[in-house]
């Protein structure tokens, strides 16, 4: 009988993603003057089936197959989840008045779908995992109140930078290496990545400098800046982030000059130092040999893209079912290869669905970048939101073998403290845009 | 700066455009060589709820299934040694037809169906059964030839590339692998490796087909080229005997096929070169995969420009380096007898549900055409006289023209390799037949058994 609700559970998985996105869908659809549905139903449909989601999953995992009966220990896990959800699911609309209801869903829909994947694969990195998310929305009910304490705060550009250099020079002096990378610093027990404190920062920085009218001279320092914290991460063989870093500056430009030519050979650039740092390090051509063709080398250097493919590949558009597969057989699985086990278990129109969650944030995100009249603002929305966006572009397709591995989290969704720490301040700060500019213009419409 | 922002947009949901398409291409192109690479932990994956598929033989003859037993569905072998290396085993891990066919297998079709009944009314769920092209007629008789001595034996249809029986001792019984494990693990003779596909061997004087290919590509006067055989014959750094030391006297390449003459092809080998003869290799698919779809060694040419006279002319009678699995002699004599097109070796018939019904049926592939009609119909015609006046004789048949190549190999063990490729009838070739008998005392012995099983296979064809 168990196997049959397995069965089951794999159609109604995928029903519950598609019928998320499509209420998203209404909601949009009615935003831009096309009455599909009740916006407001919608959102609360969302956020039952991020519910139903959480509870379908946890009772597939906890059962006991053949003693007819739930392990309690999952069981609990699975309640404090639940009562995260439903927690986080309400305060956040209500600290953050009028802010976006369709980010918060989604990033609370993508926590959850993590969290679940993380029990399946290891018992305990859900527990941690939930400590950490239930921390970082925590710390970002505070956002708004620490924004009302410094109202200004496009005012730090030099210390934006500086601490960003401190940050990310200290991993080279007390950084530990880890999945080949040495970007890990730890402070007694907890370890943490500063690249992702970086980010923040980053983004705070380049708002602040392009807020202004940009000229030659801070184009250059700028330049300049960036391409030393890209350079310093190669150093730390974090290409990943290295590649996030660069391609936010590069948005971030753009969207600051509006200069197609500046944007353009700032691409021509990039590409001559890749070519350069292709032929300069080892571990840049180990990864592009892994990208063109894993399979001459499946024992060595090819070993996690063919692991990841073949978890992606074996089972279809349903997927194994929950349990059912061997995500275990990947290396990093719960860090870096997370996606690869979501599309194993899951199936990959759930996959899809996934991406499609990432696509729904980036809009939303967009959306409230668009609508700002502050520069500042819509910079530090524009910067966020394409930062998550080439975050999960970069590592989903990494793990697909659409392009190069570089190792980075899958915002929301892979385990790792500082990651979902991170990810989640940063979506407090965007919806606090969104909530500054809601209540505004509810009150007059001229701004600054 | 809106602008900006928007075009922003569209460039990076192109970027998630392009994830989802690409999710797609491996869900609906990539998927079938994911399912069958050996390095697919999934091959492995057992699922302890569904009673796993048959494995049948052409004429249905179940030659492995799953039987309930208080611990749950074990896997019962009914002609348990004589199939051993063609079904492989599911026990500690899995190897064989259970390995490549294990998604088959454990595929539920009409799942939900077959699950519901499963919950009410406790029928079994069934995976699918795979058929093989093997036929166990075949497989006995090649098996009972082969008897206790260790070697391999392929038997395929040319024009298609199906295997009719696949035959490797030492073998195993699958159905005590779990108590014989450690000894079978520690056995040196490797009853667990399946010597068809994964033993490599020194083709010998079998190799003397792709030398002769090659003269007939390199050498513009090889009708008329004739070499005057004493027995031995000395090259730069190195002295070729024929076998016996026999003299064969002057021989022209028919001569020299017919009587397996070493110094003959020595010397044209000498004279192709081992740029040309490592070119013709290569076409032969010599040194890449013949993309048979269960665990396989790699055969190898290692011979090119830069190799000495004592090396080419070694590899040229199929001695130095060259190595070559009795799956890859099989492929290529079927090749020849093909007319020059080689064919894909498969085993996997089709696919039937738990109600018998046909799911999908496996096409012929062919890998190429290696050679030309010419060159395949003038080396049958040469292989053709070492069953009739050749070495060959005692594989001669019963009603119908055979035609074949004997070897002989020299190996570190320094009891000599038996080697018979063939095929038959030679006009119109139904069966191929590669044998390799290790370290078989005494020339020939390949011969007799390749004979005994063309013969079977043409007689049941009646």
């Amino acid at each position: 009988m168990f196997e049959l609700v397995l069965l089951f559970s794999r159609y109604i998985f995928v029903f519950y993603i598609v019928f998320y996105l499509w209420q998203g869908v209404v909601y949009v659809a009615e935003e831009q003057g096309f009455y599909i549905g009740n916006p407001f139903y919608a959102v609360s449909i969302q956020r039952i089936i991020i519910i139903f989601f959480h509870i379908t999953a946890y009772l597939i995992l906890s059962y006991v197959p053949g003693e007819f009966r739930f392990d309690p220990l999952y069981l609990v896990t699975g309640a404090g989840g639940l009562l995260f959800i439903i927690l986080a699911l309400n305060i956040t609309r209500k600290v953050y008045k009028k802010s976006c209801p369709l980010i918060w869903n989604s990033m609370i829909f993508l926590l959850d779908i993590g969290f679940v994947m993380l029990q399946r694969l290891e018992f305990e990195l859900a527990e941690k995992q939930l400590v950490w998310m239930t921390f970082g929305t925590v710390i970002m009910l505070f956002i708004p109140l620490i924004l009302k304490l410094i109202p200004r705060f496009e005012m730090f550009e030099k210390l934006y930078i500086i601490l960003s250099y401190v940050l990310i020079l200290s991993t080279l002096v007390f950084g530990n290496e880890e999945f080949g990378s040495v970007n890990w610093i730890s402070i007694g027990s907890i370890g943490f990545q500063p690249s992702e404190i970086v980010k923040f920062l980053f983004i705070f920085y380049l708002a602040s400098v392009f807020r202004k009218r940009v000229e030659l001279k801070e184009l250059i320092i700028t330049g300049a800046l960036s391409a030393g914290i890209v350079f310093l991460l190669v150093m730390q063989k974090d290409l990943g982030s290295c590649l996030i870093f660069f391609l936010t500056y590069m948005v971030m430009l753009y969207i600051a000059t509006s200069n197609t030519i500046l944007f353009f050979s700032g691409i021509g650039a990039a590409s001559i130092a890749s070519i350069l740092a292709y032929k300069l390090f080892s571990h840049v051509r180990v990864r592009v040999a892994a990208w063109k063709n894993p399979w001459v080398d499946i024992e060595g250097g090819g070993y996690q893209i063919v692991q990841s493919l073949f978890a992606i590949g074996t089972w279809g558009l349903f997927g194994s079912g929950l349990t059912k597969g061997m995500p275990k057989s990947i290396p990093v699985v719960e860090r870096d290869f997370i996606f690869s086990a979501i599309c194993e278990e899951f199936g990959i129109i759930f996959a899809m669905g996934v991406v499609c969650i990432f696509i729904l944030i980036f809009f939303r995100g967009i959306k409230i970048a668009l609508r700002c009249t502050r520069r500042y603002y819509s910079l530090l929305a524009a910067g966020i939101t394409t930062m998550f966006a080439f975050q999960s572009f970069i590592i989903i397709g990494g793990v697909i073998k659409l392009i190069p591995m570089t190792g980075v989290t899958l915002p929301f969704v892979s385990y790792g403290g500082s990651s979902v720490v991170i990810s989640i301040l940063m979506i407090g700060l965007l919806q606090w845009i969104e909530s500054y500019y809601e209540i505004r213009s509810e009150g007059s419409e001229t701004d600054i | 700066m809106k602008n900006s922002i928007k075009k922003i947009f569209w460039l990076i949901s192109l970027m998630f455009f392009l994830v989802i398409i690409w999710l797609g291409k491996i869900n609906f192109i990539d998927r079938e060589k994911f399912n069958v690479n050996p390095y697919n932990p999934r091959l492995q994956y057992t699922d302890t709820t569904i009673k796993r598929g048959n494995i049948k033989d052409i004429n249905g003859e179940v030659i492995a299934e799953s039987e309930y037993t208080e611990n749950g569905y074990i896997r019962n072998y009914p002609r348990s040694r004589m199939a051993a290396h063609i079904t492989g085993y599911s026990a500690v891990g899995k190897t064989g037809v259970e390995a490549a066919e294990n998604f088959e297998l454990e595929t539920v079709d009409n799942e939900v169906l077959q699950r519901i009944l499963n919950a009410f009314t406790g029928t079994e769920v069934k995976g699918n059964d795979v058929v093989l092209t093997v036929d166990m007629d075949i497989q006995s008789i090649a098996g009972d030839l082969l008897g206790e001595q260790k070697g391999a034996i392929v038997v395929m249809e040319p024009s298609t590339g199906r295997i009719l029986a696949m035959q490797s001792y030492p073998d195993f019984n699958p159905n005590t692998i779990l108590d014989d494990w450690d000894n079978l693990k520690s056995d040196e003779d490797s009853p667990l490796i399946n010597r068809t596909t994964q033993g490599l061997y020194p083709p010998g004087s079998t190799f003397k087909m792709v030398t002769a290919i090659a003269a007939m590509e390199y050498l513009d006067d090889w009708e008329t080229f004739t070499v005057e055989c004493d027995g031995e014959a000395e090259f730069n750094d190195k002295v070729i005997h024929c076998y016996n030391n026999k003299a064969h006297g002057t021989v022209d390449m028919h001569d020299a096929m017919a009587q397996s003459c070493n110094c003959y092809f020595a010397e044209i080998g000498k004279r192709i070169g081992g740029e040309n003869l490592r070119k013709v290799a290569d076409r032969l698919f010599a040194n890449s995969s013949i993309g048979f779809d269960m665990p396989s060694s790699q055969s190898s040419v290692v011979i090119d420009k830069s190799s000495s006279e004592s090396e080419l002319v070694e590899t040229s009678i199929g001695q130095g380096k060259t190595v070559v699995t009795p799956m890859y002699m099989a492929t290529l004599v079927s090749a020849v007898a093909n007319g020059g097109i080689m064919k894909k070796p498969y085993i996997v018939d089709h696919i039937e549900n738990y109600e018998g019904e046909v799911l999908k049926t496996t096409i012929p592939e062919t890998i190429g055409e290696v050679m030309t009609y010419e060159e395949a119909t003038a080396l049958r015609d040469m292989m053709i006289d070492v069953v009739n006046e050749g070495t060959g004789t005692e594989a001669s048949l019963k009603g119908y023209q055979a035609a074949g190549k004997t070897g002989t190999a020299e190996n570190e063990s320094g009891i000599d390799h038996s080697w018979f490729v063939g095929f038959a009838p030679a006009e119109n070739p139904e069966v191929a037949v590669a044998v390799i008998l290790e370290n078989a005392e005494g020339n020939k012995k390949a011969t007799p058994i390749a004979g005994k099983i063309m013969q079977a296979v043409l007689d049941s064809k009646w």
